[in-house]
């Protein structure tokens, strides 16, 4: 039963890659040819992709007997739904189809960061040391999950912004048959990006406690400085200081833009680049990349 | 001269007092974690740290947490923060429960906006009602030539900024508290051993309860499948010579009596023999790859036990016996359970069985309720902040001919007005209907 799972399990990864990657070029095309037979097959499929993102998910949870959150690739499947997940929303709730095309390629950019980089061994279910087997783990990562594809969904309109007002800036009027033409107008994509922060923001917050609360109960240190923990508190920063900076100077438009850019930069940092680039101080990271995501 | 002081005196509040700071501030914390995440920490890796030129450690880059310059920016924000929350206390409270309502129509700034034609009671009611309905708080003043009114729902939501930025203060004395009172200890002891708390190696503060550790036992459970379940303590505390609480923690199950907290934290395989010396009988317990040692009273001689065989069916011990100083050893061998050896014609030496030794995590951190309670108003405060914003409702009645007149109704949307505006259209279209 257990090898017809987990040939299931594989078969939704791979449902899931294709229903996503797929998706991402129905967007590029539906922003370019403005049909909307293409737009609507970008949003089906991204229907499909998480669905079998779902279900891969489920399937890995009924075969490891546990939260499936405990490994790299667990939580990147994690992840891409969180993102999928916030900007489905999004689309359906502010008509904001051309969103896609810039939040797609993120999920599309971890789904080929799995294929390249983690063989078959790292991507089946493994056996967990005790120190992950706690509940404030599965908290801790559900809470990073929707924070993160929340700030993913907001660096997709920071570069919507940037590229429409580049387009403005320059003193021409958007072509009305052009690609920009498709997106919303400035003060809306602005909001829009302050709400998802205003969204992610306490979770974020709630994410980084809970990884305090299941440190102090693993080890008896809720905070001990190590990378992970230090760079999810600049992003935490980084965010805090934008929402400061929105409300008390009125920082919108371009700088704003700019820190939802900047901000996710920080999000990637923690997860992938803490791992990769300072990999000789975080030993957990080494062996347990994702246990303080 | 009491002037000038004065002038100092506020100088220094309105410097304090300056969300510029305040964001200086929190970039600086943000930039110095950063350097400390490149820089090997000596709290994490007290080897590598050590390999880090000198100029740096002593500039205090290896340590740079619990650096005096560090600290000092980290009571700054605090001193930030507090005079920024007494700042703005008393505007938020007048926002909240001393709401006035607008005097003229040209109070009603705002950039959401309507107005409503009608007559001036059926038009008091049908607001009244609506916004009640929608569950604002309203106040409203009557005049010659007119009515006005404000109403807030949500008003909690206007504290969870300040309430978020207590917190930070509130989580900073947990953390003082943690750091300057209590302890952080370790202790490996194997199954059967009673071990009183003031005698564990400890890295930080002093211990000053004076209660034992009973250890039952240690185990290294795996589940049917093979894989480890967890690692096992059975342990009771002894106070008095009485066994007062008696609990089996595991990692991420510790066990609290007095302030002090066991963690389970390693755990080492081991074996207990009995040492036969000149018809004394002694038990000992000794630790896989020479964690510990018996020394054999009246002679030089040193057993370690250089690897165990864990299976509970046929253990199996490798020893090496040296002595004195010397680094080479004198007798080698294995040793099967029930099986007896004699060691150097000095005492006679048998293996009775596995034995689990535990490594516990023993800490007292009389801050970190506090720093619960911080993460709590936190939470609460950002929950309030954007979860359960505040909105307020205002308006002027201005009678025009007769009993008719004109409503001028805005609202208080701060820097969000989307939400905002659909809710204020909603209350619109419903007064209107009514």
């Amino acid at each position: 039963m257990d090898q017809g799972l987990q040939n299931l399990e594989t078969s939704s990864f791979y449902v899931m890659l294709m229903a996503y990657t797929l998706c991402m070029f129905f967007h590029w095309a539906w922003i370019g040819t403005k049909k909307e037979l293409m737009g609507r097959f970008a949003t089906y499929l991204s229907i499909v992709g998480l669905v079998a993102n779902t279900a891969a998910i489920i399937l890995r949870m009924i075969i490891a007997g546990r939260p499936p959150l405990s490994n790299s690739y667990e939580f990147l499947l994690a992840f891409i739904w969180g993102i999928i997940f916030v900007y489905l929303f999004i689309e359906y709730r502010y008509k904001l189809r051309s969103l896609g095309a810039f939040v797609m390629p993120i999920a599309f950019l971890i789904l080929m960061f799995i294929i390249m980089s983690m063989g078959p061994e790292e991507r089946i279910a493994q056996a967990i040391p005790p120190a992950l087997k706690s509940k404030w783990l599965t908290f801790h990562v559900v809470t990073a999950m929707f924070s993160y594809g929340a700030f993913a969904t907001s660096f997709g309109l920071g570069i919507m912004y940037l590229l429409k007002i580049g387009e403005e800036g320059k003193g021409k009027k958007s072509n009305p048959h052009g690609i920009i033409s498709r997106f919303p107008a400035l003060d809306i994509i602005d909001e829009l990006s302050y709400k998802v922060i205003g969204f992610a923001f306490p979770l974020l917050t709630l994410c980084i406690i809970t990884g305090a609360i299941w440190a102090n109960y693993a080890w008896g240190t809720y905070w001990s400085w190590d990378p992970k923990e230090t760079w999810s508190l600049i992003t935490w920063i980084i965010y805090a200081a934008y929402l400061h900076a929105r409300l008390m100077y009125g920082w919108k438009g371009k700088r704003a833009a700019w820190m939802t850019i900047f901000g996710f930069a920080a999000v990637l940092f923690t997860f992938f680049g803490v791992n990769y680039f300072l990999p000789g101080l975080h030993s957990y990271a080494i062996s347990q990349p994702n246990i303080l995501v | 001269m009491k002037e000038q002081r004065e002038g100092i005196v506020e100088y220094i509040w309105r410097v304090f007092s300056s969300m510029k700071l305040g964001l200086i501030l929190l970039g600086l914390v943000a930039l110095v974690s950063g350097v400390g995440t490149v820089f090997p920490q000596a709290n994490l890796d007290p080897g590598k740290a050590k390999e880090v030129g000198e100029i740096w450690q002593t500039l205090g880059f290896t340590q740079i947490y619990s650096t005096v310059w560090f600290r000092l920016l980290m009571g700054l924000l605090c001193i930030n923060l507090v005079v920024c929350s007494i700042q703005r206390f008393q505007g938020i409270y007048n926002r909240t429960f001393a709401l006035k309502p607008p005097v003229s129509v040209s109070n009603v700034f705002s950039k959401i906006k309507a107005k409503l034609a009608g007559e001036s009671e059926p038009l008091k009611i049908s607001v009244q009602d609506v916004l009640k309905r929608n569950g604002f708080k309203l106040t409203i003043n009557s005049g010659d030539n007119g009515w006005s009114f404000i109403a807030i729902k949500r008003r909690l939501g206007n504290w969870g900024s300040l309430i978020s930025h207590i917190s930070f203060v509130v989580l900073v004395i947990g953390a003082i508290l943690g750091t300057t009172m209590g302890f952080k200890g370790f202790m490996m002891s194997s199954a059967g051993s009673t071990v009183p708390i003031n005698s564990i190696s400890v890295s930080k503060g002093r211990i000053n309860q004076d209660f034992s550790v009973r250890i039952y036992s240690a185990e290294d459970r795996f589940l049917p499948n093979g894989e480890r379940d967890n690692w096992y303590t059975d342990m009771g505390i002894i106070e008095n010579g009485t066994e007062v609480l008696r609990k089996t923690i595991s990692v991420n199950h510790p066990l609290t009596y007095r302030g002090v907290t066991f963690y389970q934290s390693s755990f080492a395989n081991g074996a207990s023999l009995t040492v036969d010396l000149k018809d004394q009988k002694l038990p000992i317990v000794l630790q896989d790859h020479g964690g510990n040692y018996f020394q054999a009273p009246g002679t030089e001689l040193y057993l370690i036990a250089a690897a165990i065989k864990s299976d509970p069916q046929k253990p199996i011990m490798l020893y090496q016996v040296y002595r004195g100083k010397g680094v080479q050893p004198v007798q080698t061998g294995q040793i099967n359970a029930g099986e007896t050896i004699d060691v150097q014609g000095e005492y006679k030496l048998t293996l009775e069985a596995n034995a689990g030794f535990t490594g516990l995590q023993v800490k007292q951190d009389p801050g970190v309720m506090v720093v619960w309670l911080g993460c709590a108003l936190l939470l609460l405060g950002l929950f309030l902040s954007f979860y359960w914003r505040s909105m307020v409702v205002l308006g002027v009645f201005e009678s025009g001919q007769g009993t008719e007149g004109e409503l001028t109704m805005g609202t208080m949307a701060g820097k969000v007005t989307g939400g905002v505006q659909e809710e204020f259209d909603r209350l619109i279209h419903d007064i209107q209907a009514k």
